[in-house]
């Protein structure tokens, strides 16, 4: 396993390299020039040349590129343009809000994906496998963010279960904290569950088919073990892959549901960041969310040599 | 009377399986639904009420009225006209952000999937990069550089879904120019342009219309997510997406704002895939047309089952470990009775007895094992008969309670030992596992006596195999463990269905004194399933033949050999390899096995048989006292024995 931890790590250095390369060449291809948004309409030549001069722009692209990533390994991330926070406390103050927010509905998303996905695969074609299968195809359709609309409509304007808008952290109240995540992740995993069903479905019914499944019935087990156990464990081994990428899609999801409830998270930066142009937010975020997709498909990776052990290496 | 239900079955394999019924009204449908979204799209300035942008403060926030159906927004706009117009800016999103992803995609995954080397690693890293990053994310950077707006949200989503279209197309190519007709083709000195074309473009075309569907649908959802968040269309133009987000900030006031748009781009994205699937269903189904099955009883037709009452048994014998009576197992078709799998079966073993259940494939052996055990699939019934394992009848019990026998009284070894193992766990565990769960031991006990159950099957360093996965061992060893697993909890009856089949000619023996071994060691009765007569005769007690779902003959191995008296088993021994000089063609029993549903109302072997007269179109009983037999004929014909 540890093997396998460290090679998957080490493939990671080149794909952070390329994605620096790119988010940085791509961001000094702005069109309009960040010290003009900066200093505005009235600055004079002597301002420009100053701000010019602290931002660094003065040097060369690649010697600015070397330089920021040189800092960037060290963990600083830059100062954004506009008010002078640095790039990487103003991300890592809002990623924990993103995180609960992906995470649980990443939760969600698995539990009700599964427990959808086997009632449907124990009995094909019955009433259950079509409610679950005709329900993934509309989950699938649905816009996260208008779920969300209707689940404030319901369950925070009209019966106040949940707070409408606003996120509490969780080291202020883990109540609370559940309670305004609650919904966003409810909103943000339907198009997730309604995926791991039909998947978990279709690989659950190929397992069901297979010999090792009516062996471990003919030896006795019970119907539960065999099913939860023998199979489950069988069945989730594409889930899981399936997993890695819907947790990726979740992060993106969650930037748009972010606005729906108000929250402030790395949805809130990016667009601002978007808007004003501010090129050292934008790459930041870019490099912190590739960071973190990383660090997913590799936990992916080790649940998946658990599952497969035909895929660890020896 | 064969006649095949084929219009009945050639309409259950159009449907997509994921619908089942019915599901023709549901993709026309969603073919009109797009048919009319198109239209409005179209028509949108003759067919809307209003101007979409038109104000009038005096009527904002109405709900649905004769004058405005879906009601008024904040700025007393129509919905209704603006939820028109969002059909035109639906489908331009659509098709420009699909049309500029595949513009992009395919002519460089073509192309770096046809020359390779540099090229293809530089353009594959930079594609994994940005794959890595949120799809959103991507979309959001690319509109930092553009600026906002529709168009430029749809380059932004065009680039962002170019990658699967530009893996999709490099996937394709880099398959198909190793075929031999690309191949072919270079040989005879065609240009690369030429065969590109030629040849490459044809087999690209049925994946890339898959995932154009697939992107449609993605691109409208991306759309009206940017536009919500407002980096899409801009406002006061009408999208769905800009609509929802002016509902957004509505929806204490004015929840219903938000229902219009929502259904028209839930509706649009459903018919989109819906679409969508029933094409990769029909392009699936073009490539591998024979691989889908249905269950078989759409395939076959019901006949009147004919159930005679069973022959007197022998009479039971003190030590008698199993007795079937009358077992009848019927696979539903329907609305039919049933089509009949295994009539009027008969048979029992005794304590340390071998008893061989031989025929051809189709014959119902492995079948009536499972249902000893209960285990037949879901389609499938016992109707009739008794399963009486130690004086107790199977098919009384309830589920908990069957489940307590088997393991503990009967267990079955299985013909595949690589697939009867499950591979996600060690094989020591699973031998653990039931001792566990069946005989209540403890971790470290039930560990123990697994390493020592696999030492008596016979594999060296036992308590280092027991941690291998399945797919460590060979097929041999495998086999050896399913058996050690299968006798964990000593039980009385064994069920292999031809344990022996799926190995090596030099294992097989190996494993065939592995059994005779534990049988005289432990003592249980075994139900030996077999297709191969040699190995029958090597192992077996008695055997039973097995022809069309019911008994043909039984008699004590030597007698059954030297004098066979049905017909189908002369036919079974003249036809095994070394009963048969090696100079004249092996002889061969003519036709097939007839399938249930179209099995011969009388003697089911008379169709095939040399010596049917017109009585045998009758139904046959099994008559005999020590040797039993299903033949008409048995005491008159004199066929020649096995050597």
């Amino acid at each position: 396993m540890l093997k396998l931890v460290s090679r998957r790590l080490l493939a990671l250095v080149p794909l952070l390299f390329i994605v620096s390369v790119l988010t940085f060449s791509f961001t000094s291809l702005l069109p309009s020039d960040p010290v003009d948004l900066i200093i505005g309409d009235t600055g004079t030549q002597e301002q420009y040349e100053v701000v010019r001069e602290r931002l660094g722009l003065n040097q060369p692209v690649i010697l600015r590129y070397i330089q920021w990533l040189g800092r960037a390994v060290q963990g600083d991330l830059g100062t954004s343009f506009f008010n002078s926070v640095s790039v990487a406390d103003a991300v890592m103050q809002r990623l924990p809000v993103t995180l609960s927010l992906t995470l649980v509905s990443a939760l969600i998303a698995v539990a009700v994906g599964t427990a959808a996905g086997i009632a449907a695969a124990l009995r094909p074609r019955s009433w259950v496998d079509r409610l679950a299968t005709v329900g993934a195809t509309i989950g699938q359709a649905i816009p996260n963010f208008w779920f969300g609309l209707l689940l404030v409509a319901v369950f925070a304007v009209n019966m106040r279960w949940f707070p409408a808008t606003g996120f509490t952290p969780i080291s202020a109240s883990p109540w609370e904290w559940l309670r305004s995540v609650t919904l966003p992740a409810i909103a943000l995993g339907l198009s997730s569950s309604a995926a791991i069903a039909r998947q978990v479905r279709s690989a659950m019914v190929g397992v069901l088919q297979q010999d090792y499944i009516r062996a471990a019935r003919a030896q006795g087990l019970s119907s539960r073990r065999v099913i939860l156990k023998h199979a489950l464990t069988n069945a989730m081994v594409p889930v899981v892959a399936v997993l890695s990428f819907q947790i990726t899609v979740l992060l993106g999801g969650s930037l748009i549901v972010e606005q729906v409830f108000s929250i402030n998270g790395l949805g809130t930066l990016a667009i601002t960041a978007v808007r004003q142009q501010d090129i050292p937010m934008i790459q930041g975020l870019v490099l912190v969310m590739v960071g973190l997709v990383v660090m997913v498909q590799l936990a992916t990776d080790i649940v998946y040599g658990f599952l497969n052990p035909k895929a660890r290496p020896s | 009377m064969t006649a095949l239900p084929t219009e009945n079955s050639a309409t259950r394999l159009r449907r997509p399986r994921w619908l089942g019924g019915g599901s023709f009204a549901i993709v026309a449908f969603a073919a009109a639904a797009l048919a009319l979204l198109l239209l409005l799209a179209i028509f949108a300035d003759a067919v809307s009420p209003y101007d979409p942008l038109r104000q009038n403060l005096m009527e904002s926030l109405q709900g649905p009225s004769a004058a405005h159906w879906l009601g008024t927004d904040d700025l007393g706009r129509d919905v209704l006209s603006r939820l028109i117009y969002g059909c035109r800016i639906a489908v331009i999103a659509a098709a420009e952000a699909t049309t500029i992803a595949l513009l992009i995609g395919v002519p460089i995954g073509l192309f770096i999937g046809y020359r390779g080397g540099w090229w293809d690693w530089v353009v594959m890293r930079i594609v994994e990069a940005i794959v890595s990053i949120p799809g959103i994310m991507v979309a959001i950077v690319i509109l930092a550089l553009l600026g906002t707006g529709l168009h430029k949200a749809m380059i932004a989503l065009g680039i962002l879904f170019s990658t699967s279209f530009l893996r999709l197309a490099r996937g394709v190519v880099l398959a198909e120019r190793e075929e031999v007709y690309v191949r072919s083709a270079r040989v005879i000195g065609a240009s690369d342009r030429r065969i590109l074309l030629r040849h490459i473009l044809p087999n690209i075309a049925p994946p890339l219309i898959v995932q154009t569907t697939l992107t449609v649908g993605a691109v409208l959802l991306a759309e009206a997510g940017l536009s919500f968040i407002g980096l899409g269309v801009q406002p006061p133009d009408a999208s769905w997406g800009t609509m929802l987000s002016t509902a957004a900030a509505f929806m204490d006031l004015h929840w219903f704002l938000a229902i219009p748009p929502g259904i028209a781009i839930i509706l649009t994205v459903l018919s989109v895939n819906l679409i969508g699937d029933v094409i990769r269903d029909g392009i699936g189904r073009g490539i591998a047309v024979a691989a889908r099955q249905d269950a078989p009883a759409a395939r076959f037709k019901a006949i009147g089952t004919a159930v005679s009452s069973s022959l007197a048994l022998p009479p039971p014998r003190p030590d008698e470990v199993l007795r079937v009576e009358g077992l009848q197992v019927t696979v539903a078709s329907p609305g039919g009775p049933g089509v009949p799998l295994i009539t009027d079966l008969s048979l029992s073993i005794g304590k340390g007895e071998t008893l061989g259940l031989v025929g051809e494939s189709g014959s119902g052996k492995t079948l009536t094992g499972l249902a000893i055990l209960g285990l037949t699939s879901v389609a499938l019934r016992t109707t009739h008969g008794s399963i009486v394992l130690n004086g107790r009848d199977l098919r009384s019990l309830s589920q908990a309670q069957i489940e307590e026998v088997r393991g503990n009284e009967v267990a079955m070894v299985f013909q595949d030992p690589t697939t009867s193992l499950n591979p996600a766990f060690t094989v020591g565990s699973q031998i653990a596992e039931v001792l566990r769960t069946k005989k209540g031991l403890s971790k470290k006990e039930a560990w123990e006596r697994t390493v020592a159950l696999i030492d008596r099957v016979g594999i060296p360093r036992p308590a280092e195999r027991a941690r291998a996965f399945p797919h460590e061992l060979s097929g041999g060893m495998a086999q050896r463990i399913a058996i050690a697993r299968a006798l964990s909890c000593n039980p009385s009856l064994l069920i292999a269905d031809e344990p022996t089949t799926a190995l090596d000619v030099t294992v097989q023996q190996e494993i065939l004194d592995l059994f005779r071994d534990l049988q005289a060691e432990f003592g249980m009765a075994i139900l030996f399933v077999t297709h191969d007569l040699a190995v029958a005769a090597d192992i077996c007690d008695r055997i039973s033949v097995m022809y069309a779902g019911e008994m043909v003959e039984m008699a004590e191995v030597g007698q059954l050999f030297a004098r066979p008296r049905h017909p189908y088993t002369r036919g079974l021994l003249t036809a095994m390899p070394h009963a048969s000089d090696r100079n004249p063609p092996l002889p061969t029993i003519r036709g097939s096995v007839p399938r249930p549903g179209s099995w011969p109302v009388g003697c089911r072997f008379s169709n095939r048989c040399d010596f049917a007269v017109p009585a045998c179109a009758t139904r046959i009983p099994l008559t005999g006292t020590d040797r039993l037999v299903r033949c008409i004929r048995a005491d008159e014909l004199v066929l020649e024995a096995a050597q």
